[in-house]
């Protein structure tokens, strides 16, 4: 699945059936290279979801226990929230210190979190080589 | 893996950690081995949150040099400017400022004026970054008057403010880009290894 698919997609409680927010962002871990949490819009309480607590992420709605489960940034996230930390848009540099394009979109796996690929004007860069995101770049392995 | 680079280029090059931020960006290239290598940079900061700005960076912390940015670890490779300096005077000084030079041949005849210093990048990580030619402007005697061409060095070269002594060979040996001169400066090298 693609960030662009995925953002704006609404988060079901089971609980009570009502929706309890949208997905407005992801927050990834470049050093586990995948998505940790989600960025929450219109919710009633925080706007962090955490990976771990997503019961489903279906294709037309992320489902969770019940709206608590969108909490404030735990300690651990927090350092990882904001457009510093943001990929899509973000200059992509080799670690041979080469600018390679822009990412124009990210694959996950909708069941672990784990990013697949970044997606760029010249294809795709495996997750795998994901190294660091900042303000300046997302640096990747030299391929 | 090796890649030529003009000195002139790398003026306000980021310098980025593996983690993606923007530290710093290189003021000046420190010379290093009586100007047969690339001993460090002088940096200047980078935007709003730019920090001390006296720093520097020695070429041993680098970890690649790239065409759009130089790659460091994290902010811990960052010295001070002094000690890049110190490192440069340490290994047989800077070879003074080159750039506005005469490139002299050892028989007397005037190559041109020096206009940029071109380095061989070996790496990632651990390689040299040697001064392997000049791009002067060339006199008569070399081609067109006026025109850019790239000159090898051997590897031992006599330098003053004014002067730049070269092998006679040398302009035998010039290229007009940067795609064949590495070629050119083996080939020079060879050459003056057999002449011996």
């Amino acid at each position: 699945m693609r960030f662009s698919e995925a953002t704006g997609r609404k988060i079901v409680s089971t609980t009570s059936a009502e929706t309890v927010g949208k997905i407005g962002g992801f927050v990834v871990d470049p050093q586990r290279r995948a998505v940790v949490a989600l960025e929450c819009k219109k919710t009633d309480s925080g706007d962090i979801l955490l990976w771990s607590d997503i019961v489903g992420f279906g294709a037309d709605a992320i489902t969770v226990n019940d709206a608590g489960a969108i909490t404030e940034a735990p300690a651990g996230i927090d350092t990882l929230l904001g457009k510093v930390h943001h990929l899509l848009g973000k200059r992509i540099l080799s670690s041979t210190g080469d600018e390679l394009g822009k990412v124009d979109d990210v694959e996950f796996d909708p069941e672990s979190g784990v990013v697949e690929a970044l997606i760029y004007a010249e294809g795709r860069i495996a997750g795998a080589r994901l190294i660091g995101v900042g303000s300046y770049a997302v640096v990747v392995a030299h391929g | 893996m090796s890649r030529l680079m003009r000195t002139s280029e790398l003026h306000k090059r980021p310098v980025v950690t593996m983690g993606g931020e923007d530290v710093a960006q290189i003021k000046d290239v420190v010379f290093a081995a009586g100007g047969g290598a690339v001993g460090g940079f002088t940096l200047a900061g980078r935007g709003l949150f730019s920090g001390p700005s006296d720093r520097g960076l020695l070429w041993s912390t680098v970890a690649a040099m790239g065409s759009d940015a130089v790659m460091i670890d994290d902010e811990s490779a960052l010295g001070s400017s002094e000690s890049v300096l110190d490192a440069s005077a340490g290994s047989g000084g800077s070879g003074g400022d080159v750039i506005g030079s005469q490139a002299l041949t050892d028989s007397g005849v005037d190559l041109g004026k020096v206009i940029d210093v071109i380095i061989e990048v070996q790496g990632p990580r651990g390689g040299q970054c040697n001064v392997i030619g000049y791009e002067i402007e060339a006199s008569e005697a070399v081609g067109t008057k006026g025109t850019r061409v790239l000159i090898p060095l051997p590897d031992t070269l006599a330098v003053s403010g004014d002067h730049l002594m070269l092998p006679a060979a040398a302009k035998d040996f010039v290229s007009q880009d940067l795609a064949g001169f590495g070629a050119a400066v083996e080939a020079f090298r060879d050459h003056l290894s057999q002449g011996r």
